[in-house]
């Protein structure tokens, strides 16, 4: 049965992202938002997510071109994106954020480049498997419901 | 006799938090106002608006969470303030509360702890009629 095995499939998927500590406990409370009245409501945000962070790593990557640096800007930044990123979840973004924001605090340039190359990583990978299982989600239809890891 | 909803603003800068929250406050039937800085808050409870709850994030630009609390008490707000932040450092809890805030949550806001918020104030659907 091709239906029963797309729904296990995007359950592994799912379960693989929390395991690996990609999402947290926020994405469930996310999908336990959606309903009738927003059906699409877990992609809808993700997707502007998406949008604006990629938007703020653009005015990051920006700021950390500037010399000498504004660390003022760049943390006000990170924490929009540290935020963002706490909004649906995205634990490894998020904990990437705040060792680049630590890093503003020190005023150190070097570590807040290094950082935030992490962070653009973390943001792709999430981005792609989040895509992954949109896509997958797509394929089984409205039917699937919120349920936690592994169910 | 028709029933009041109960109204909350939230003052939060981050656009995606802000959605979350929002669908959250709906859901609890909750008529939403946002502002996305703690200035753009107090400029509306100086305009008239008030509020049965208000969610009030610390770090935003222009005006900060504790500032926006100092004023809101300062212009008379008597509805309840909940203070939210991802930093749980005790200072910054402790600012807060010395601004005038009547407790502080860690965020994200989930809906076990918006639950309680409005349990505690009374301020769950048909809590209004």
């Amino acid at each position: 049965m091709e239906y029963s095995s797309l729904h296990r499939q995007l359950a592994t998927m799912k379960k693989s992202f929390f395991d690996q500590g990609f999402l947290d406990e926020q994405f469930f409370q996310i999908e336990e938002l959606q309903d009738d009245v927003s059906p699409n409501f877990v992609e809808e945000v993700v997707t502007l997510f998406f949008k604006d962070s990629l938007r703020l790593m653009g005015n990051i990557d920006h700021a950390l071109e500037k010399f000498p640096q504004d660390f003022d800007r760049l943390d006000s930044l990170i924490h929009q994106l540290k935020g963002s990123a706490s909004s649906i979840g995205a634990a490894k973004m998020k904990n990437e954020c705040t060792v680049f924001r630590d890093f503003c605090d020190k005023e150190n340039q070097e570590g807040c480049i290094r950082s935030f190359q992490k962070v653009k990583k973390e943001h792709a990978c999430l981005r792609q498997k989040l895509e992954n299982y949109f896509q997958l989600l797509r394929q089984v239809g409205p039917v699937a419901k919120a349920t936690r890891s592994g169910n | 006799m028709a029933n009041s909803m109960l109204s909350a603003l939230l003052v939060e800068d981050n656009a995606i938090a802000r959605v979350v929250v929002s669908k959250l406050m709906v859901e609890q039937g909750m008529a939403l106002e946002e502002a996305e800085n703690g200035k753009a808050a107090v400029e509306s409870v100086k305009g008239g608006k008030s509020y049965d709850l208000i969610l009030m994030d610390r770090e935003m630009p222009v005006m900060d969470g504790h500032e926006a609390t100092k004023q809101l008490r300062l212009l008379g707000v008597k509805a309840p303030i909940v203070a939210l932040s991802a930093d749980t450092q005790q200072c910054h809890k402790d600012l807060f509360l010395q601004a005038g805030a009547d407790e502080f949550i860690e965020k994200p806001l989930t809906k076990d702890k918006l639950a309680q918020i409005l349990t505690k104030y009374g301020l769950r659907r048909g809590d209004a009629l």
